[in-house]
């Protein structure tokens, strides 16, 4: 089958007129940023851009009521990451209801190509995805991240969670991070639920 | 012979064959779980279900023996149906814990779920029957949930091993197996327990929660654990041996592998592997290149005052270029270090294992290699007429009666796999790699040529012990001529009685058999008479 070809008008005519329009596009913006405040740019990172719901941000490990990793080791994700980013050790419970857990659960998130398909394959949603992105570190050792700083996400109140199975999920870690945040920020530890 | 159709396909059968063998035996699939080609028929499963043309109802393929003129069918709607309902009422109380078990990925349930089954489940989990999880049977990890009844572990206990350890017991939907009082399993063949087990009841406790096995890459391969040399699978994963698993040889091993077998792998990723050459007095960072200088540059001043010891621990082609190399030079020759050759075909128990731990004595036989005696060597060093010693492999310098004999030679060099004290008695140590790194041959203790193959890279600078022999040659200005362990073998099977005309594609994946009496080895000779 023969390509289509779309034939393009290479001929404009050169001169002042197409430059003079463009003068104009962009002097419009630029009144309309001065007079208007209708910046297409944002003050970064004093302000962020409002990301949706279901964006695919760095990892977290869920957790269950006990604390311990939700993860079983069963390597679904790590057998279906395209990048090859996942690195887990299975360790065997004491309790024999659950047997297997990871010893270790690494990604590397400079490999990671934030595809979500971990989450996908995830039998037990013990991993989802937060809407943090703004990665940073000054070695690549760090930006390898291992299962204790994946399932301590203080960051996660800030930025909300992101790709993920169903809300259930992402309300224990949030509201361990919620409760964490308020006693280092504000020195308040909550006590029981009133009645 | 008898002619049936299965399928619509004409298949002539010997007789006797049963219509689940001549179905597999011709790429046409039927499932089942109770059946195994080694074990005796139970038809306890029900599973394989084919509908025979003039029977009232159906069949199960696995005990349904051919006779000519029968029509078969495994795919009509009354037989998948017959084997989608037999699956699902085995998978009525299996836990499908899928995601913590470790037979996931070669379990027959999942594999014959998406190929016959795929129905809606109709029991709840919460309402599945429990049973006993996480027993442990020393090598064996026993799920009783997962089991799905099949006896092929009871009947590999009463054929094969004759302990009879399992046992079914309670009835009806509480059928589980048991042994006696949860004793575990103390035979050396449990390993194969977990092999029989078409699903995840029945588990090795080495390979538990260590690998996915999706992820392992299989190499056919032959275990070096006894002469018995039985078939295997190297599974490895990112050039780290996993485990090792029984390859079916119908004629040496059946299915099965024997525990100290099973546990060979482990020797190959360890930290005490060798991995450069050594010389005494020299510093670190000696080469393999320059062990070999000196080593070429001894035997040339020694001449036939050397001697050369073989180890039955090497592939053929490692013994041929060994004893190229000792021909070259002229020195004595033997391998007979603690008299492998008299406990070759000696059993040391009903199923698999020999006397002699070694893989290949009968090569080192069939190569003529036992030619001066080991005790005659011994003593021409007591006498000072050895003056370079080059053993083939580390047995010599563990043996305590040799170590006044050995301290005699002028030079000792050694090829070894393993760091060990015995080492410090050689003036130059070369690094060699184990059965697992290599390209090659073993022979059996029924003289069948059997092939293994290089399944992991050798740590560091250590190769295959060929090599460092035709690295000597070379060195010597006499090269062997070869440059690969297959073009040894043809250079080998050029010389060898018996061996001519065989070749890596000829030797295949079962291995050839070469007549017992042949072979110019005395225990060959032996057999003749």
């Amino acid at each position: 089958m023969a390509a289509t070809v779309v034939s393009v008008d290479r001929n404009v005519k050169p001169g002042v007129g197409p430059i003079l329009l463009g003068l104009w596009i962009t002097l419009g913006n630029f009144m309309k940023s001065l007079f208007l405040r209708r910046a297409s740019t944002i003050q970064f990172p004093e302000q962020k851009r409002n990301i949706s719901g279901r964006y695919r941000g760095i990892h977290v490990l869920t957790e269950r009521e006990d604390g311990t990793p939700k993860c079983v080791a069963c390597f679904m994700c790590a057998t279906v990451c395209p990048a090859e980013c996942i690195y887990i050790e299975s360790g065997e419970r004491p309790e024999a209801t659950i047997e297997k857990y990871p010893t270790r659960f690494e990604i590397d998130l400079l490999r990671c190509v934030y595809c979500g398909f971990c989450v996908d394959a995830c039998p037990e949603e013990a991993i989802i995805m937060s809407r943090e992105n703004d990665l940073v570190g000054t070695t690549r050792a760090e930006l390898i991240i291992d299962r204790e700083r994946l399932m301590a996400r203080n960051k996660l109140v800030e930025h909300g969670p992101g790709y993920r199975p169903s809300d259930h999920d992402v309300r224990r870690p949030v509201r361990i991070a919620a409760l964490e945040r308020l006693k280092s920020e504000y020195g308040i530890v909550p006590g029981p639920p009133r009645a | 012979m008898p002619r049936c159709r299965i399928d619509g396909r004409d298949i002539d059968v010997p007789s006797g064959t049963t219509v689940l063998e001549a179905a597999l035996d011709h790429g046409i699939h039927i499932q089942y779980f109770c059946w195994h080609p080694d074990l005796p028929v139970d038809g306890n499963c029900r599973t394989c279900m084919i509908e025979v043309e003039k029977m009232p109802k159906l069949q199960i393929a696995c005990n349904t023996v051919i006779t000519d003129g029968m029509v078969v069918r495994t795919d009509s709607d009354k037989a998948r149906d017959a084997q989608r309902t037999a699956l699902e009422f085995i998978l009525i109380n299996h836990p499908i814990d899928c995601p913590v078990c470790d037979q996931a990925g070669e379990c027959y349930l999942q594999d014959n779920y998406m190929r016959y089954g795929l129905y809606d489940a109709k029991v709840e989990l919460e309402e599945k029957v429990r049973k006993r999880k996480v027993v442990d049977l020393g090598p064996i990890m026993l799920d009783a949930e997962r089991c799905v009844l099949c006896s092929r572990c009871i009947r590999f206990e009463a054929v094969v091993t004759g302990t009879n350890s399992f046992e079914f017991v309670n009835r009806g939907d509480h059928t589980e197996i048991a042994t006696f009082e949860n004793r575990p399993i103390t035979h050396d063949y449990a390993g194969n327990l977990a092999d029989v087990c078409p699903v995840g009841a029945l588990l090795s406790h080495d390979f538990r929660f260590k690998m996915r096995v999706w992820f392992l890459k299989s190499h056919e391969s032959v275990c070096p654990g006894c002469s018995t040399g039985c078939n295997v699978f190297v599974d490895e994963r990112d050039g780290e041996v996993q485990r090792l698993r029984p390859r079916r040889n119908a004629e040496v091993n059946k299915s099965w592998l024997c525990d100290p077998g099973r546990a060979l792998y482990k020797e190959i990723g360890v930290t005490g592997r060798l991995s450069g050459a050594r010389v005494r007095g020299a510093g670190d960072g000696t080469t393999v290149g320059a062990a070999l200088d000196l080593v070429a540059v001894k035997l040339k001043e020694a001449g036939a005052a050397s001697a050369f010891l073989a180890s039955p621990q090497g592939t053929n082609e490692d013994l041929h270029a060994f004893k190229t190399l000792a021909e070259a030079v002229g020195g004595k020759l033997d391998f007979r270090v603690g008299e492998p050759h008299l406990k070759v075909r000696e059993r040391i128990d009903h199923v698999l294992q020999r006397a002699d731990r070694n893989p290949n004595t009968q090569g080192c036989l069939d190569l003529g290699l036992d030619r001066d005696g080991v005790g005659a060597i011994l003593d021409a060093c007591r006498a000072g007429k050895v003056r370079v010693l080059v053993l083939q492999g580390p047995e010599l310098l563990r043996v305590p009666e040799a170590v006044d004999a050995v301290a005699k030679a002028a030079f000792v060099v050694v090829m070894a796999t393993h760091e060990g004290a015995e080492l410090d008695r050689a003036h130059c140590v070369l690094p060699a790699a184990l059965w697992a790194e290599v390209d090659g041959t073993f022979t059996n203790y029924q003289r069948r040529v059997q092939r293994v193959r290089a399944a992991v890279p050798a740590p560091g600078d250590a190769r295959p012990r060929w090599e460092l022999a035709a690295g000597t040659l070379e060195r010597l200005g006499k090269p062997l001529g070869a440059t690969s362990a297959r073009e040894i073998f043809m250079l080998l099977s050029g010389v060898t009685p018996d061996y001519g005309g065989l070749d890596y594609r000829a030797i295949g994946a079962q291995g050839r058999a070469l007549p017992l009496a042949g072979g110019t080895g005395a225990r060959a000779q032996e057999a003749r008479a």
